[in-house]
């Protein structure tokens, strides 16, 4: 086992196939993670509301409430959870649907130890960047927005809204290279921590969505520009 | 979503073309009618002969004929694509179904191989992975098999190997054995009633029906499995019931949950795991014994029984049960011609 600096994390498994899930737990606890196991969506629940984690990873299919379920209701309570959905269901409107609920990633069965082992500490990885970097300056502010990075409460003129986490992410890393263009492969590998051939539509929409709260004109947005064929970029504007 | 659509626009699309031959059907009538009145009025005095011949009512018949035939054609041929559709739809159903059923087990599998290859994993560790494995082989078996089971059952390929047995003693037996399958304790499954009568069974093949209706016992009971088999009988036939406390079925699902494919969505079902074809699989096994297999259920949340209806031999569906031994003890004297040989 290679030097792990996320040990200790706290996982929650949401996994209803007994077999997989004990190869699992067997294989996070030798990384050094405390597990958790959730045979159905309705333990996943209780164990999510009553015990802190810093991970959770849910199949889709599960009893009494699927993954897509799970996953909403998590994003509403706790938006900065990292959540892997790890599903034999493999059509692009799954995967889609899953990101777009607040999965952080998404893997399909039958998957690699090792892939999946990476992309789990690839999402801590992020997660503590994003954190680290938020406690430094929760709230950033450009022309006549405010966004709190910590609580993704934002502020357009005397408009206000929450942000969810994804969006947040995908804004905080515009800014953080803000003058640059970022190309939506690089959303997808840095944000998303996926590399696949379905997701620029999502990508797209999100950065409608974020035109949509910040720009005082989405058709011509000022903040978030776009660059033909090459990706976004964020310009603080005046 | 796309499919639901696409049955929309077909609905629409058939809606406008019954519209335009209702209309093109009014509209020949409309065209012969006032001809007609014409005739009647002007082609009399005019000319006799004209009056007499030109309404021809055969070329009026016969358009209306063609006109109905066309439309009964066009709905026929509505039918069978919404058929089909509905085919197409049950097929993705099982392709997701059974892509889920495959990829678990093949996923922990793989899993389990990749962790012994790379990790060392102590030696009782290791005895219990190759447990999990042979777990998810006999899963993968069981299911490639039921695959192949039902085209065959479907083909009528299968030579079943039927034999009178007394109803009370192989019923209680192929009960038990399913139970002990499913791990059952014994006060989970109960007997009730008896059916002290012969009945011609293949004993493989309704032990795979009872192996089905326990495991969905099983499956869709919250809490501890608790299944009441009762055995009754009337002058023609046995009857074996199967009541559980389970999660129950919606009645407007009843009907549907022997179709091939067809599993019913339930945000109260505690697991969700299966092809779609076990009932399917059940229900044409007991049509093959003559047979008959019905669901009844209070609703949701309050249990389900299912009751299989069978002839008792030599009392009721003669002709086909004897039908039906004839057929075993022919292949059974095949089997030991080729055996001798």
């Amino acid at each position: 086992m290679e030097n792990n600096s996320f040990k200790g994390s706290k996982i929650l498994l949401a996994e209803d196939e007994e077999t997989l899930a004990v190869g699992l737990e067997y294989n996070l606890t030798d990384e050094g993670y405390i597990v958790d196991w959730a045979k159905d969506g309705k333990q996943a629940l209780h164990f999510f509301e009553t015990r802190n984690y810093d991970l959770l990873i849910l199949d889709i299919m599960l009893p009494y409430f699927d993954g897509f379920e799970i996953a909403k209701q998590v994003r509403t309570k706790s938006p900065q959870m990292p959540i892997l959905m790890l599903t034999a269901r493999t059509s692009s409107e799954d995967k889609v649907r899953g990101l777009e609920l607040g999965a952080d990633d998404y893997m399909t069965k039958p998957f690699h130890l090792e892939e999946l082992l990476l992309r789990i500490r690839g999402m801590l990885k992020r997660k503590h960047w994003y954190k680290t970097s938020v406690e430094l300056s929760p709230v950033y502010r450009f022309g006549k927005n405010a966004v709190n990075f910590e609580n993704f409460k934002c502020k357009s003129g005397s408009k206000e809204f929450e942000l969810t986490q994804r969006e947040a992410m995908v804004l905080k890393y515009l800014i953080e290279r803000k003058g640059k263009i970022v190309s939506r492969k690089e959303l997808l590998e840095n944000v998303w921590h996926i590399s696949t051939e379905v997701e620029t539509r999502t990508i797209d929409n999100f950065i409608s969505r974020l035109r949509k709260y910040f720009e005082p004109d989405p058709d011509n947005p000022v903040y978030i520009k776009g660059i033909r064929s090459a990706g976004y970029e964020f310009v603080e504007g005046k | 979503m796309k499919r639901k659509h696409s049955l929309l626009y077909l609905i629409i699309a058939f809606v406008f073309a019954q519209l335009a031959w209702l209309a093109l059907l009014g509209l020949w009538i409309y065209w012969y009618v006032t001809n007609y009145l014409i005739f009647e009025q002007v082609g009399n005095p005019l000319s006799p002969q004209l009056a007499i011949d030109s309404p021809n009512v055969l070329i009026f018949v016969l358009g209306i004929i063609l006109m109905v035939a066309i439309e009964i054609a066009m709905v026929l041929a509505f039918r069978n694509l919404t058929v089909q559709m509905k085919l197409t739809n049950l097929y993705d159903n099982f392709i997701g179904n059974v892509s889920h059923e495959l990829k678990s087990p093949l996923s922990s599998i793989q899993l389990y191989l990749e962790t012994l290859s790379t990790k060392e994993v102590p030696i009782e560790k290791q005895k219990e992975f190759y447990d999990m494995m042979k777990r998810d082989t006999d899963r993968l078996k069981k299911l490639i098999s039921s695959i192949l089971e039902i085209s065959k059952l479907e083909q009528k390929r299968i030579a079943y190997d039927y034999h009178i047995y007394n109803a009370n003693d192989i019923i209680k037996e192929l009960v038990q054995g399913s139970a002990n399958q499913f791990r059952l304790s014994s006060g989970s499954v109960r007997f009730e009633g008896s059916a002290d009568y012969k009945c011609v069974i293949d004993r493989e093949a309704i032990q795979i029906v009872f192996d089905n209706l326990l495991s969905n016992s099983f499956k869709y009971s919250p809490k501890e499995v608790d299944i009441n088999v009762k055995l009754s009988h009337n002058q023609k036939n046995i009857f074996i019931e199967f009541c559980d406390k389970g999660i129950g079925i919606h009645p407007k699902d009843q009907k549907r949950i022997f179709d091939k494919f067809q599993r019913i969505a339930n945000a109260n079902v505690p697991n969700v795991k299966g092809t779609g074809l076990g009932l399917y699989w059940a229900r044409e096994i007991i049509k093959f014994h003559g047979g008959k297999i019905s669901v009844f259920s209070l609703g949701i949340g309050k249990g389900t029984t299912f009751r299989i209806k069978l002839p008792i031999y030599k009392t009721s569906r003669n002709i086909y049960v004897n039908s039906l031994l004839r057929r075993t003890a022919k292949n059974q004297k095949i089997l030991e011609s080729s055996d001798g040989e």
